[in-house]
């Protein structure tokens, strides 16, 4: 006789595929994964019906330690590859992840778009302002003047802040996360997934490799979370939280319940073309190629 | 002598309505059985600016647009200059032009390639469209009566044609356009007949389909099954994803318009993944941005339909004419070795049958296909019979309970094929990758991986090859001269090698449908059983000829090369004339050889 309820049927150890991480001892993406473990069991989650799929760089390899379908693709084009997904399979649980120069220098295009159509998955960006697969380059999220291998005189470039960029291009739910607080995290992570429409999640997640030891410390001082009479559909307010220099706010920035995702808006023109008509065959779609007179 | 076969081509301005009047005559044509092809040709203007419209017209089947002008309709003598060149007329063409054009031909100072044996008549369109439907506007209604009339093509049908495309206006506007029409007729009978010889001769028969290479292509992929399109819109592939943004959704598909083509590749690789066949349709420029995940879906093993419809290259290149020189960039375009096919449609009809082919093979071998259409067979509306339209479709091998238990999603194969699950699945749970992996599907960077599992991913190719090679033969299997040629110039070649038939010449010709994984058996009969060769193609650096060499042993000697430039659509008589050459130097040879 089981007395195992639906609430434990997946323990956060039962998302994990088995195979190490190839990370840094310290890594701030660690964080995120326990994260995203226990979120999922959380939310008690099927595998079978998960894919998670990724981009290149340290944070996409992600996939790979994650016992759901998972796709590790190409730099840049983890939104791509979700909306393929999500689109053809409205009924699969879709979340994508990657780093800061994956989803905003080669695939920022796909950030702006899949915000703006509001796909229905959840993107979990791990920011360590830095390039840490290709040994420490510069990044579009490193602050100005910070010298890395590629900025040997300093970044000469202003940064970019991820979640006002989520914000402006139509993200319906934005928050910032921070790797070394994995219990507010798998919060914010089990609120992502379950959010109908593009859910943003930005992570802060150093690296001790290419960013210095002191980062966890700096940042803990810096750490605070946004206050309760926060409101979170107002962009104008989720916007003052955002290029904060002297502290780092965690939590739901923005927040709107009533967008209809693409998903929606796909099933509706569905609904529309079709008007409950069964699908034509082949015969039926060839005949309207002759001439109509 | 009455003629089985005419072609007209009619040149003038944007607002000229030349492509409506081209549409009216093909649709009239198809409805009472006839045999069309219809070939637009416009300047790089959105709107306005010269265009022109051919459409060729027989009561037997045809297989290339005509070579020569029959017919020649100018409205404005200014714009049939810009196609000098494109358009040429037979020694006895009929010219029938603009009276008060505003820039009479004498002016323009220039040799418009029209012989001496060409008939003009001068016509007051403007005058009578104005007189008749009471706006200039109706010029084009009224050189349907005029053409109908003198060259027996069906007047009801252009008739009902016309009715047909006013049907949503006032009463007034269809009632005016078939008076114009009938002061068309009337102008013709006023010329007492002079061209009676000419006159079209053809049993009417049952209506036809009339449709383009890309409806074809579209058409095709819905009948295998695909239910998501992702695409970027690109001349001259657009007609693709306008025609799936009414249609997908009506079949319970879905269609998204990305933000660029990496978008779209990327889109249709998750969507097949996710276990929906997807297909994406783009042209040369777009290919190119596609490569790098061409090589993801080869390396992931994801079954993926790209439609290439070529345009003259490189870069923008003429986005809105035909060449076929992307067979490179489809052939070897991607770093690292990227097991892929390449399929080329031949004409409309097999444009259908390619995208089928194209999903069963991605599904059956788990490779990205590369369907390489063309300008000239994906814009251009021809008849087809109904009958011929149907392809047996194939799906995904999913793994059986057992082999579930101890899933490996990239099992090592004897035909390199390994069962694939999809997001649903119980116990079938992977984790694919771009990186080099092992038969589970974890990454690896072991030499002794990668060697074994490049050589899983190209045995795959061998099934295909021996599955799904599909080639047209023409002409006799031992034959004088054989002309190797791809995609669409099979029409022009189709019909040279016909005539030469019929006039008792040895020529065959060879069209392959699958160029890669290249079916060298099928290749090497067809070389074996002919004396001379002559590749054609329409790539100036030769692509297609470079690549048969390479697999190929072509005899020194024996192996001609008709090549240019794309720009202008290959003619029968370019390649009659090829081959007389080689006729005849092959007939010295033998002389000598005696």
């Amino acid at each position: 006789m089981s007395t195992t309820t639906v609430e434990t049927k997946f323990k956060p150890g039962d998302y994990k595929s088995g195979l190490g991480p190839v990370w840094c001892p310290g890594c701030g993406d660690f964080g995120v994964l326990n994260a995203l473990y226990r979120a999922l069991s959380q939310l008690q989650i099927e595998p079978w019906n998960t894919v998670i799929l990724s981009g290149i760089g340290c944070s996409s390899r992600l996939p790979g330690y994650v016992k759901t379908y998972g796709f590790n693709g190409v730099h840049g084009r983890a939104l791509p590859l979700a909306t393929g997904v999500k689109v053809a399979r409205p009924d699969l649980t879709v979340i994508a992840v990657g780093g800061d120069g994956d989803g905003l220098a080669i695939g920022g295009n796909h950030l702006m778009h899949s915000a703006r159509r509001n796909l229905d998955v959840t993107y979990i960006l791990m920011d360590n302002e830095i390039y840490g697969l290709t040994k420490g380059q510069v990044a579009p999220t490193t602050p100005t003047g910070d010298k890395t291998k590629s900025t040997f005189w300093g970044n000469p470039e202003p940064s970019v802040d991820p979640c006002e960029l989520a914000i402006s291009t139509g993200a319906s739910w934005v928050a910032r996360g921070f790797s070394g607080d994995v219990k507010f995290l798998t919060e914010l992570t089990a609120r992502a997934i379950s959010h109908r429409g593009f859910s943003f999640l930005n992570v802060i997640s150093p690296c001790v490799t290419w960013r210095g030891d002191d980062q966890y410390r700096e940042l803990k001082q810096k750490l605070q979370y946004v206050p309760e009479d926060h409101e979170a559909s107002s962009r104008r307010a989720a916007v003052a939280y955002t290029r904060e220099k002297d502290v780092l706010t965690t939590g739901i920035l923005y927040h709107v319940h009533d967008q209809p995702s693409l998903v929606d808006r796909l099933e509706e023109v569905k609904q529309r073309a079709s008007g409950g008509r069964p699908e034509p065959t082949t015969r039926e779609l060839l005949e309207r190629f002759f001439p109509n007179l | 002598m009455p003629m089985t076969d005419l072609t007209f081509a009619m040149v003038g301005s944007g607002g000229d309505g030349v492509v409506t009047m081209g549409d009216m005559m093909a649709q009239a044509g198809a409805s009472v059985g006839l045999h069309v092809m219809k070939v637009e040709a416009y300047g790089p203007q959105i709107r306005g600016g010269e265009s022109s419209c051919t459409v060729r017209i027989s009561g037997a089947p045809i297989f290339a647009q005509g070579d020569f002008i029959d017919v020649l309709v100018v409205f404005n003598w200014a714009d049939f200059r810009r196609f000098r060149g494109e358009m040429v007329t037979a020694p006895n063409a009929v010219i029938l032009y603009e009276e008060s054009d505003p820039t009479p031909r004498e002016q323009l100072e220039m040799d418009l390639g029209i012989g001496a044996g060409a008939r003009w008549i001068p016509v007051p369109f403007v005058k009578l469209a104005k007189e008749s439907a009471g706006t200039a506007l109706a010029k084009n209604i009224v050189t349907l009566g005029l053409l109908g009339e003198l060259f027996n093509l069906p007047q009801d049908a252009l008739k009902r044609a016309i009715s047909a495309r006013f049907a949503k206006k006032k009463k007034e506007v269809v009632e005016s356009n078939l008076q114009g029409f009938a002061a068309g007729v009337e102008f013709a009978a006023s010329l007492n007949g002079r061209l009676n010889d000419r006159a079209l001769e053809y049993t009417p028969g049952e209506p036809m389909l009339l449709m383009s290479g890309n409806e074809a292509s579209a058409v095709g992929a819905l009948h295998a099954g695909c239910r998501f399109f992702a695409g970027y819109p690109i001349t001259p592939s657009s007609e693709i994803l306008h025609y799936l943004s009414e249609v997908m959704p009506r079949m319970g598909g879905y269609l998204v318009q990305t933000e660029d083509e990496l978008a779209a590749i990327g889109a249709v690789i998750g969507g097949s993944f996710a276990g929906v066949k997807s297909m994406t349709a783009t042209s040369g420029p777009g290919l190119a941005l596609m490569t790098e995940m061409l090589g993801l879906a080869a390396m992931a093993e994801v079954p993926a339909v790209i439609i290439d419809v070529q345009r003259g290259g490189p870069s923008t290149g003429l986005p809105t004419k035909s060449e076929q020189a992307d067979l490179w960039q489809a052939l070897w375009g991607s770093h690292g070795d990227a097991p892929r096919v390449v399929l080329a449609p031949a004409d409309v009809e097999d444009c259908f049958h390619a995208s089928v082919a194209a999903f069963n093979i991605a599904e059956e071998a788990q490779v990205p296909v590369i369907v390489l259409s063309d300008q000239f067979i994906a814009q251009r509306r021809e008849t087809l019979s109904m009958l011929t339209l149907d392809h047996e479709v194939v799906g995904r091998q999913v793994p059986s309970a057992g082999e579930l238990r101890d899933y490996r999603r990239y099992k090592d194969t004897t035909s390199g094929v390994s069962p694939m699950t999809w997001p649903g699945m119980k116990g079938g749970e992977y984790q694919t990758n771009g990186l080099e992996h092992d038969e589970v599907g974890q990454p690896s960077s072991m030499y002794i991986v990668h060697e074994k599992m490049n050589a899983k991913r190209y045995r795959k190719l061998r099934l295909v090859r021996d599955k799904y090679s599909f080639f047209r033969h023409y002409g006799p299997a031992e034959a004088d001269v054989g002309i190797i040629c791809w995609g669409s110039s099979k029409g022009p070649v189709k019909e040279a090698v016909m005539r030469a038939n019929g006039r008792g010449e040895k020529v065959s010709a060879f069209v392959p449908q699958l160029l890669y994984p290249f079916p060298a058996h099928d290749f090497q009969r067809f070389v074996r059983g002919v004396k001379d060769i002559i590749v054609v193609e329409l790539s100036y650096s030769a692509q297609f000829y470079k690549y048969l060499q390479t697999f190929l042993d072509l005899p020194d000697g024996h192996t001609f090369l008709f090549k240019r430039s794309g720009g202008k659509n290959l003619t029968v008589a370019e390649v009659e004339d090829k081959l007389a050459k080689v006729m005849e130097m092959g007939a010295l040879r033998r002389e000598v050889l005696v």
